[in-house]
């Protein structure tokens, strides 16, 4: 059995996404129980059995997807430690850093740990596998996020906006403000051409992780001149219940047959709908067993089915889209 | 008196100068040469 921590719009995606995939039982967790069972009312019925749960009982699921806000950690240490494999939607630098140092409970408890199963970081990393699968060697990969899921997604994003951005660059990590280094990204239609900032993401951090012959990596966010000024107060008008459409753009760079290649593949689609199907994909491949590798671990590592999985997301009704030159 | 002149010269001129770079300078231009396709099945590269 999956369960699920969190009923916002991530959660919801979740859940929405195993009963595509006819998944039988499903436990759902939210600190806000009301929520809980509004989300398990509205998609209960068919073949999946939709239950709202205490904390404890998320013990005794097989996986459980933490789909609420970061940090995480405190509830996946819980969870590992009484053996549960657990997919992490964190998006917080620290939050994936403290994830990432639970890899020995996890080993210890015989359990999985996935960081980072969201959209960027998540669908990135497989994304870069993607890609880099044509190429005969890759060094370079930058990824530009636009548009935000929920609320708690939302707060990330202006938090983003106004830390330590950090990046690989040529054997050392790089530290830079965010909201600096301007660049012009074009995503899929409908949402076309943004300019890019660098923000404090930790997909430079788990791309190296999983890709450790890069050398170059950064993270951007779209962003407009009124989130750069207000990144550096608290927000003032509180984020809408959901983003509308983002973006997802990966660019590698590297060799194919002796010649320098750049290849670009993006999605367009609401980033809470990626999310949730990223993590939703990545917890029905541990409960079915395709990923086996105790540990932590993130999306796009060569020991991970990249493959299988972006399949699977593909048919859960994501799309990509590859740039082709003129 | 004298000082209030001198800021409003000062923000009058920085408006001017950053209307003209607003204006003037070389904007980017819509993607000409490419453009994006579906990936109809990501097992193929």
């Amino acid at each position: 059995m999956i369960g699920i921590v969190g009923a916002g719009v991530v959660g919801s995606r979740v859940a929405e996404t195993l009963r595509l995939f006819l998944h039988q039982q499903i436990y759902i967790y939210d600190t806000e129980q009301i929520v809980a069972q509004r989300l398990a009312g509205r998609l209960s019925g068919g073949k999946s059995q939709f239950s709202v749960v205490d904390r404890n009982t998320m013990k005794s699921a097989k996986v459980v997807v933490l789909a609420g806000p970061s940090p995480q950690v405190s509830m996946a240490r819980e969870l590992l430690a009484a053996g549960v494999c657990v997919v992490s939607t964190s998006d917080d630098i620290s939050d994936c850093l403290n994830l990432l140092a639970l890899s020995q409970l996890a080993t210890e408890n015989n359990a999985t740990l996935i960081v980072g199963a969201a959209s960027s970081p998540g669908m990135s990393g497989l994304l870069v596998r993607h890609l880099a699968e044509s190429f005969d060697s890759i060094d370079e990969v930058h990824v530009a996020l636009h548009g935000t899921g929920g609320p708690a997604c939302a707060r990330q994003h202006h938090r983003a906006l106004s830390g330590q951005s950090i990046g690989w660059h040529d054997g050392e990590w790089l530290r830079r403000p965010a909201g600096s280094g301007r660049e012009l990204c074009w995503f899929p239609e409908p949402v076309g051409a943004y300019d890019c900032y660098r923000g404090e993401l930790p997909d430079p951090l788990l791309l190296k992780r999983a890709f450790p012959e890069l050398e170059r990596v950064t993270g951007r966010v779209t962003a407009t001149r009124r989130d750069r000024v207000f990144s550096r107060v608290p927000m003032m008008i509180p984020p809408q219940a959901e983003g509308g459409m983002g973006g997802l753009r990966v660019e590698v760079r590297g060799m194919k047959s002796g010649a320098r290649l750049v290849d670009v593949i993006a999605v367009a689609e609401r980033v809470g709908q990626v999310a949730g199907v990223v993590a939703a994909t990545t917890a029905q491949a541990i409960y079915k067993q395709d990923i086996k590798d105790i540990g932590a671990h993130v999306l796009g590592e060569k020991s991970m089915p990249s493959s299988l999985l972006l399949t699977q997301i593909c048919s859960a009704g994501i799309n990509l889209h590859s740039f082709v030159r003129a | 008196m004298k000082f209030i002149r001198r800021v409003l010269l000062a923000v009058s001129v920085a408006g001017a100068v950053a209307g003209v770079i607003r204006f003037k300078g070389k904007g980017v231009g819509a993607i000409k040469q490419g453009g994006w396709r579906k990936v109809t099945d990501p097992k193929q590269n």
